[in-house]
């Protein structure tokens, strides 16, 4: 028993001391290979997935994003949506939840294609030397909202072309505007979303802001660390189902020096990860759950990662500065 | 099941599956065009239908009309038909008279449409309102199974088609064949012409409708056979439901004639065919490919173009481009009807309601639907144009406003004698 619970240590100071910028930069290759090429080696993880994996990269895509038949259902004709067919968008609510569940916000910080690119992007700005921007205080406060505005429309819109008060050329609304549609179909060659559809004033309008928002999405990835995350649906999407996740992160304020490491490393500059010391569950809205923040904090235990209660990983001293290449000199 | 049998299955499987067929001796892979039976396949396939040695290539050679070039009336798409030995393009002149087999009484082909006549065609595929024999929007009562109905109808061109009156003269049977069967069950005929052929498709998959009429003319039988096709896949649903739809033969074993559309390489549960898209057919008699046939693809304006099917009973058409409104009228999603015609005579003899007959005309019609191509409203220079724009745009801005906000350094000294 003693032995055990001496391996099981072990290995838990083993997984502390990780080298998390390494680990995540493969996991995200490994994901990113998965949900861009998947579908190539017939890997098909159905329709309901927490993430971006494009339904428009007909080749190689090994599943859908959830939002792409959400808003296709939605846009059913009403007294079809309101009958007994309405069942087929529960289930898929609640298959889409089940995937959720499992790695919370996780599924954007190491799997989602997207988030990978804009990683990449940051890489490349950083290798070249440029400086990143952030918001200000005001800019956050009001930038955040936005999401959820897009959250609404998603659900709204398609709701209005079953109504019929819009026009079919609209639907499915997000997927319209999504960079995802563009970027990642061109990762296998596909390259016919870099189109502008004239067919209709309201096609030509989608497709053009659906290429203008592409077009940001570049340069903003190119300023700023994971710019589209932040007006993202799916993450507001998923805030609202983050209760029961079995990973989850944690903070214990007790334990918080508010350094404010965690602060500069986060890409989404989420003040209250540092400031606040009082709320146990400390992950927010705009959070990718990329866990940087627990890598970076020096304290015993300040902050940890915990899947269905157990710690899984959780900022130590040791890690720390293992991770900053500094040595244990100040303990010997 | 014979072993030849079995054989044809699996060819019209792998077609349905993926667009190709394999040359099981010379090992040879096709796709989308161009293959032969081997001479042993072919030499079965004369055996099952009693041909002595060379009489059907010789029956062959005499029902093939001259090869002419092809014509277009449009300057869309170019028309051609490969893997056939003769083509000819024309526009129809209304409906065909004379030498049609009966079972309706005015002149022209019976096909099956999903819209009547007064409805017009070209409406919009993928909605309540518009329905479509590709699509899966056939309504279909509170929460009910969709309903598809079709309507019965006569003439050679899709436009000008009216209803199929009823022949006292002639047998009619009906035919539902639901996905997954190999069997069809009778679809009871409509009292009414315009109420036209309804039915239920509670399954995922292919629903084929077959309309046999069988009339004598002197001593000639005349069987036509109007068939159509109606996918109904939904986004949710059983998934494997669907991919055993999606490999299912599609085809009636018991049909005295008929024609399969063959599937398009990696063609999916949504596919629509386009303009200019290349589109093959296969015309099979009792589920065997039939050579020397007269296969007519009519597009929805009615220019036709004629083909003879091949060994494998195949023809491939190119769709033209036939939809030029105004372009403020235009929509991408203009269901365009299309029609096409196989048409056979076989010196067959026996009896039919006790009446001798020396000879058989067949006669088989497949509904469809095309529409545009995303070529004609899709436009690569003005997305990559405004993508690139854009980038520049706010690239410059950055830079700019990033200029702007460096503060020039400025030297501060304290002055520490002070």
């Amino acid at each position: 028993m003693k032995a055990s619970n001496t391996r099981l240590q072990a290995v838990r100071d083993a997984v502390n001391r990780v080298d998390l910028k390494n680990f995540r930069f493969w996991f995200q290759i490994v994901a990113f290979v998965l949900f861009v090429y998947g579908g190539y080696f017939a890997i098909d993880l159905g329709s309901r997935l927490p993430f971006f994996s494009c339904g428009y990269n007909d080749e190689g895509r090994a599943g859908i994003c959830y939002l792409l038949p959400l808003q296709h259902q939605l846009s059913q004709p009403w007294p079809r949506l309101f009958s007994l067919a309405s069942i087929a968008i529960l289930t898929g609510f609640l298959t889409f939840t089940l995937w959720f569940i499992v790695l919370n916000k996780g599924w954007c910080g190491y799997i989602c294609p997207l988030g990978t690119i804009q990683d990449w992007i940051t890489a490349l700005r950083r290798r070249i030397g440029i400086r990143y921007s952030t918001y200000s205080e005001s800019q956050f406060e009001q930038l955040t909202k936005v999401k959820y505005l897009l959250l609404a429309l998603m659900i709204l819109i398609p709701l209005g072309v079953g109504g019929g008060l819009f026009s079919h050329d609209v639907s499915p609304p997000f997927c319209l505007i999504c960079p995802a549609r563009m970027v990642l179909p061109a990762f296998t060659g596909d390259v016919s979303q870099f189109t502008i559809d004239f067919s209709s004033k309201t096609a030509m309008v989608m497709t053009a802001l659906g290429i203008a928002v592409t077009a940001l999405f570049l340069v903003g990835s190119f300023v700023r660390k994971r710019f589209f995350c932040f007006f993202c649906p799916m993450s507001a999407l998923h805030y609202l189902l983050s209760k029961p996740a079995l990973l989850k992160l944690k903070k214990d304020g007790n334990k918080c020096t508010r350094c404010g490491d965690c602060y500069r490393v986060c890409d989404m500059g989420i003040k209250e990860i540092a400031d606040d010391v009082t709320t146990v569950n400390i992950m927010t809205d705009d959070c990718t759950m990329c866990l940087k923040c627990v890598s970076s904090c020096p304290e015993n235990g300040t902050l940890k990662a915990t899947f269905a209660g157990i710690p899984i990983f959780e900022s130590t001293e040791e890690g720390f500065i293992k991770r900053m290449g500094k040595g244990l000199q100040h303990g010997k | 099941m014979s072993k030849l049998n079995l054989c044809v299955v699996a060819m019209l499987a792998t077609l349905s599956m993926n667009g190709h067929c394999e040359d099981y001796r010379s090992g040879e892979r096709r796709v989308g065009q161009g293959g032969r039976p081997g001479e042993a396949q072919a030499a079965e396939w004369r055996a099952k239908r009693g041909y002595p040695e060379g009489k059907a290539d010789a029956a062959d050679a005499a029902a093939t009309p001259p090869v002419s070039a092809a014509e277009h009336r449009h300057g869309g798409a170019p028309a051609a038909a490969s893997g056939a030995p003769a083509i000819s393009g024309k526009h129809e002149e209304g409906a065909h008279s004379g030498g049609r087999p009966g079972g309706m009484r005015s002149g022209g082909a019976v096909w099956l449409s999903d819209s009547p006549p007064m409805r017009g065609d070209g409406s919009r595929s993928g909605s309540a309102r518009g329905g479509g024999m590709g699509g899966m929007d056939m309504g279909g009562g509170r929460g009910g199974p969709p309903m598809k109905r079709l309507w019965p109808r006569v003439g050679n061109d899709p436009q000008k088609s009216g209803f199929a009156r009823e022949d006292a003269e002639a047998a009619t049977e009906i035919m539902l064949v639901s996905p997954g069967k190999s069997e069809g069950e009778p679809l009871k005929m409509p009292a009414e012409n315009h109420a036209g052929l309804a039915f239920e498709m509670p399954a995922q998959g292919y629903y084929r409708v077959y309309l046999t009429n069988r009339k004598l003319q002197g001593d000639k039988l005349s069987i036509s056979v109007a068939k159509a096709e109606v996918a109904n896949f939904g986004h949710g649903g059983d998934e494997e439901e669907q991919a055993r739809a999606m490999l299912a033969p599609r085809f009636l074993e018991s049909a005295p004639i008929e024609i399969v559309r063959e599937r398009q390489p990696g063609e999916k549960q949504f596919f629509q065919l386009k303009s200019g898209d290349e589109q093959a057919y296969l015309v099979l008699q009792k589920g065997l490919p039939l050579q020397g046939a007269r296969v007519r693809f009519v597009s929805h304006q009615g220019w036709s173009k004629e083909a003879v099917s091949d060994e494998q009973g195949r023809v491939v058409f190119q769709v033209i481009r036939d939809y030029y409104p105004q372009w403020s009228e235009f929509q991408k999603r203009f269901k365009a009807a299309c029609l096409v015609i196989a048409e056979a005579e076989a010196a067959e003899s026996g009896s039919y309601k006790d009446q001798s007959y020396s000879s058989v005309r067949y006669q088989a019609t497949l509904s469809g639907s095309y529409q545009p191509s995303p070529d004609d409203y899709m436009s690569y220079a003005w997305g990559l144009g405004i993508g690139l724009l854009i980038v520049l745009f706010c690239g410059v801005a950055v830079y700019l406003y990033r200029r702007r906000r460096v503060k020039p350094f400025q030297e501060l000294r304290f002055n520490e004698s002070k």
